[in-house]
């Protein structure tokens, strides 16, 4: 395949540049990602860490289940920084109930 | 750091998510179900064909059709639906932080079931980024659920029983399936369900570039060593699913790996419960299955929730958790159901447990 082809859509990387970080010694997708900002981009690696896992299965020629994934950290999908800290209060002291939460029924 | 507490709280409102509730609910557990969707019943809204493989209580009917079916189920039982709330993290101590986009609040869980379904993957070929090539599942979103036209001339990219339905879904609303790609050899009955509808399948096939100015315009295909060049809009990718597990990692659950599950999914017991006490997975989440299963494993899951929970007698909870595994034994393909209970067997070999004598059981009978 074309060495420009895009592995990682949010921040455009190709397959060249995951090829050079493999034979640079990276063994993960975590290296990966270190070294190229691959899966640093607005979906968080959920598109492309499954691509580039098979990639550096196939050219490390190892098991893609001993390939680990990602590490995940909080917060798990893009949230505005607004929503982080409004309630910061709330979450110590212990006033709010259900009823006051944003609730919504079927 | 309590303010909303619940028995069960479930993460997605899916097919096995909405199982669970109405299990959980309808045995007197206090049930909390998120979802980021605006409304209940996750994939299943946009299936518009028949879903056959469904367990005996419930009637052969279209996916979007079950979801009302849930509604009526559910509408009486004590259950708080948080919809357009989302997962982002955890707390200590049991509890879960949810985000509504305006703020974000823990909740705590005697018992959280983690139903988040799985996700397509993608295939990469130059131009797979392109404005117009989607996955299979985008497309029939797009037409059933957003009535929108994805395209008007299409290339599917992946040869199974879901990118057929859609590639004659998108038939049916006009669209010109040029051709469905198989990469290796395909399934003879499959093959024939497509001649019938009169979709072209090309086999040992692949695409090697996707082509255009701001979007999608030639497809060039390799079939058997022969190049075809197409004029589309539209390039469907329909490849496999893999379970969705940013939820599990959050919450330290160990993985696994099995193929005939979908790659990666949490490690579980035969309770579906995960390394992570109190926590069980659901659905397209503990391994990818049909419907049949996905729905099934809710059942297993809740069901397990609830006796621990001590809202069950063990006579019924072991009768009907004996009567769920069989059931699953025979609405899952059986390769599926080889694959969790080889998983399941790996589980207690890992965390150096005796195997119960139920799954030994069951592992002889596949």
């Amino acid at each position: 395949m074309e060495k420009s082809t895009i592995v990682c859509r949010c921040e455009e990387i190709n397959i060249d540049e995951i090829e050079i970080a493999i034979k640079n010694g990276a063994q993960e997708f975590d290296d990966i990602k270190r070294l190229t900002r691959c899966g640093m981009g607005t979906c968080q690696s959920k598109i492309c860490m499954n691509l580039v896992r098979k990639i550096i299965s196939e050219k490390l020629n190892k098991p893609l289940g001993e390939i680990a994934p990602s590490k995940m950290r909080m917060p798990l999908k893009v949230t505005r920084l607004s929503a982080l800290t409004k309630n910061i209060d709330l979450c110590i002291e212990e006033k709010a109930t259900l009823e006051e939460g944003e609730q919504t029924s079927v | 750091m309590v303010k909303i507490k619940t028995d069960i709280l479930i993460i997605g409102s899916g097919p096995a998510g909405l199982n669970a509730a109405y299990t959980a609910a309808s045995h007197g557990a206090n049930v909390i179900i998120v979802d980021e969707a605006i409304t209940i019943g996750g994939q299943l809204k946009q299936q518009t064909q028949i879903l056959n493989n469904l367990p005996g209580e419930f009637n052969s009917q279209r996916g979007f059709s079950l979801v009302d079916d849930f509604y009526e189920r559910l509408k009486s039982l004590p259950i708080t639906f948080l919809l357009r709330h989302t997962m982002i993290g955890i707390y200590k101590n049991n509890s879960i932080g949810v985000t509504n986009g305006k703020e974000t609040f823990p909740i705590t869980y005697k018992k959280l079931i983690i139903a988040t379904g799985a996700a397509e993957e993608a295939t990469i070929f130059p131009g797979w980024t392109l404005p117009g090539v989607m996955t299979i599942g985008a497309a029939q979103i797009l037409l059933n659920r957003e009535h929108v036209l994805p395209g008007n001339e299409a290339i599917i990219l992946g040869f199974n029983e879901f990118s057929l339905e859609v590639g004659k879904q998108l038939e049916s609303c006009g669209v010109n399936i040029k051709a469905i790609v198989a990469k290796g050899n395909y399934d003879v009955e499959l093959f024939h369900e497509a001649k019938n509808v009169g979709i072209r399948v090309v086999s040992n096939a692949t695409i090697i570039s996707a082509t255009g100015v701001n979007e999608v315009e030639k497809v060039v295909l390799n079939i058997d060593g022969i190049e075809e060049e197409h004029m589309v809009d539209l390039v469907c990718i329909g490849n496999r699913l893999s379970p969705i597990l940013e939820a599990f990692e959050i919450l330290s659950c160990q993985l696994a790996y099995q193929e005939d599950l979908g790659g990666l999914f949490p490690k579980y017991y035969n309770s579906l419960e995960t390394t992570n006490t109190s926590v069980y997975v659901a659905g397209n989440a503990a391994g990818i299955t049909n419907i049949g299963g996905i729905l099934i494993t809710g059942e297993i899951a809740a069901w397990n929730a609830l006796y621990s929970l001590e809202l069950l007698e063990y006579s019924q909870f072991k009768n009907r958790s004996r009567a769920l595994w069989e059931q699953l034994y025979r609405i899952e393909e059986s390769q599926v159901f080889k694959a969790r209970i080889a998983a399941i067997k790996e589980t207690y070999k890992d965390e150096s447990l005796a195997l119960p004598p139920f799954v030994e059981l069951l592992l002889e009978e596949c």
